[in-house]
């Protein structure tokens, strides 16, 4: 019996694990190995705890989380400063845990060099007054890709996330993201440059109690037979009146073979609420690129302008100017490709 | 400088120009007027070289050259520029970056070198003065919430900017209160030069007030039906276009 999600799912509608990835892979895949690429100030590293927390996650996590013997454990202590660049180096079932205390913060970049199969289930917590900043980078490759963040903030905590996926042959990130006290924020924004590829972005943002804000920004470049997807669920719990949430999910699509699928969605259970949601799919504006030919730049040249500034607000969300010029660089490349 | 022959061209199969003949020397300013929906958009749009604008009969020459084998890009590097009834709004470039972005890719297409961010900051700033165009509009993204007015400035200094040989201005009072105008008038004014010819498009006579034609023709249902001096556009104002229309048939 093949206990992989399939699209009769609702959730895995549009990303067909058990199409794209042998069961016998899944179920012999080793533990994955991560490297750290470069850790600055305050910020512990170990392996996992026995006891480790964790948050409400996918079934693909539960099954990374079953499987995998060990992984990172990356630690704030209390008012401390801390950056760390991981490195995902070989494929298989991982966790990591990466907990800030009350008032700390990190900067924590991800980068996925894994091989065929990799599935990834990640606690992250965010303390009192704490706060994250996460980039993950997943560069093309024609591999199966499955991360899973369960992510909590304590009153007063910011997560800010980045996600640039440059897709493969299944690229799925689901986010689980619990407001769990006052005044607790989450950020995220992602862009997907698909050329031929697939990736999903799915998130569950759940605003626990009152005063919490969350906003996202998710926009997609789709050519070739290329398939981007962005989920989106924001959940307002009773009594977490006076909660804010923005939901945007844009999409380009380059050519008649290529898909987007956005749904936002949102469930509110109470009062006094600020929620907005946009989504909208269309194709590279042909005012705009005459215009811009007529003014001497070339048809290639102006649709790479065009697809740039379509993806410059979701990737100038990265605050950190070096993190965002190095995502700025990738982004270009796959542009490149894509005219 | 520019020579157009029983020019037929169609837009989704309909044909809209049919048959028109101009003809516009070096130094030259000449105006075309014509009531709505009788091609003068589309002229300029087969001027410019915009996909979609199918040409089904007659010629175009430029400094001699067929216009109508060259994609929009290289007619601009060549020396033709369109100022736009509706200019763009680009959210993402900002206009400084477009600006040199574009003055840039003119260059590299004539073999020219580049100029770099600070030469064409400087470049920019000689010309914006005059049209008024503010440090703070070129940071902001191409025409993205500028007004009616600043837009049509902007085109008139990336004309300017690009020195074109030849300027094909449609429409460019539409949507301009008396000041602004004015303005924009000067700034086309200043380039007025006698190496350079200029098509004012127009369907108001007001605009030739202030940018005073040498040459006046009148398009109706996508041909050249009647021509004169400036006096012609004064005619037109006081009978009206239709009364035009039927003297000529």
């Amino acid at each position: 019996m093949n206990a992989l999600p399939h699209r009769k799912l609702e959730d895995w509608k549009y990303s067909d694990l058990r199409n794209a990835v042998d069961e016998s892979v899944v179920a012999s895949a080793p533990t994955a190995a991560w490297s750290v690429a470069s850790a600055h100030g305050g910020v512990e590293i170990d392996d996992l705890p026995t006891i480790a927390p964790r948050g409400p996650h996918g079934v693909m996590a539960e099954m990374a989380i079953a499987k995998a013997k060990t992984g990172p454990y990356l630690r704030v202590a209390k008012g401390d400063t801390g950056a760390v660049h991981l490195h995902l180096t070989e494929g298989g079932h991982g966790r990591a845990v990466i907990l800030i205390e009350e008032g700390a913060s990190l900067t924590l970049q991800e980068t996925v060099l894994a091989g065929e199969f990799a599935n990834i289930a990640v606690e992250l917590v965010v303390g009192r007054n704490a706060q994250l900043t996460h980039v993950r980078n997943a560069p093309y490759r024609d591999a199966v890709q499955v991360a899973d963040y369960a992510v909590r903030v304590a009153e007063g905590g910011i997560y800010r996330a980045h996600f640039a996926d440059f897709g493969g042959k299944l690229s799925r990130t689901e986010l689980h993201i619990a407001l769990e006290g006052e005044g607790a924020q989450a950020h995220l924004s992602g862009v997907g440059v698909l050329n031929g590829a697939h990736a999903d972005v799915t998130t569950h943002v759940t605003h626990a109690v009152p005063d919490t804000q969350s906003t996202q920004l998710f926009k997609y470049v789709a050519g070739g037979h290329a398939r981007g997807i962005y989920q989106g669920k924001v959940s307002v719990a009773v009594g977490a009146d006076g909660s804010d949430s923005r939901q945007t999910a844009k999409g380009l699509l380059l050519g008649e073979r290529a898909e987007i699928d956005l749904k936002p969605e949102l469930e509110i259970l109470a009062d006094d609420v600020k929620c907005a949601h946009g989504a909208a799919v269309g194709d590279l504006d042909i005012d705009s690129l005459f215009y811009l030919m007529s003014r001497g730049i070339p048809e290639a040249e102006a649709r790479a302008l065009l697809m740039r500034a379509f993806l410059g607000d979701a990737v100038d969300r990265i605050a950190d100017e070096g993190i965002r010029g190095a995502v700025w660089l990738d982004v270009e490349k796959a542009l490149e490709g894509l005219t | 400088m520019l020579e157009i022959k029983d020019l037929h061209a169609a837009v989704d199969g309909k044909e809209i120009l049919k048959g028109l003949t101009l003809r516009v020397g070096a130094g030259e300013v000449h105006a075309i007027m014509g009531p709505n929906g009788s091609g003068k958009s589309t002229l300029s749009y087969v001027l410019a070289g915009r996909a979609g604008y199918e040409i089904t009969g007659g010629s175009i020459a430029y400094k001699g050259e067929d216009l109508t084998s060259l994609s929009a890009d290289a007619r601009a590097a060549k020396g033709v520029f369109l100022a736009m009834q509706y200019p763009v709004e680009i959210p993402g470039v900002t206009t400084l970056t477009f600006l040199k972005t574009a003055l840039n890719a003119q260059r590299r297409a004539r073999g020219e070198k580049d100029i770099d961010a600070v030469g064409v900051l400087r470049l920019v700033r000689a010309k914006a003065a005059a049209l008024k165009v503010s440090e703070e509009m070129l940071k902001r993204a191409l025409n993205v919430g500028f007004s009616g007015g600043e837009k049509k400035r902007l085109e008139i200094l990336q004309m300017a900017l690009f020195e074109p040989a030849l300027a094909v201005l449609d429409e460019t009072d539409s949507g301009l209160d008396i000041d602004a105008l004015k303005l924009v008038a000067d700034g086309v004014n200043a380039l007025r030069s006698p190496d350079r010819a200029m098509l004012v498009i127009t369907h108001y006579q007001r605009l030739l007030d202030y940018i005073v034609p040498d040459r006046v023709h009148v398009l109706s249902a996508g041909r050249i039906i009647k021509e004169g001096g400036k006096e012609l556009a004064l005619e037109l104002e006081a009978k009206g276009y239709a009364q035009i229309v039927k003297d000529a048939a």
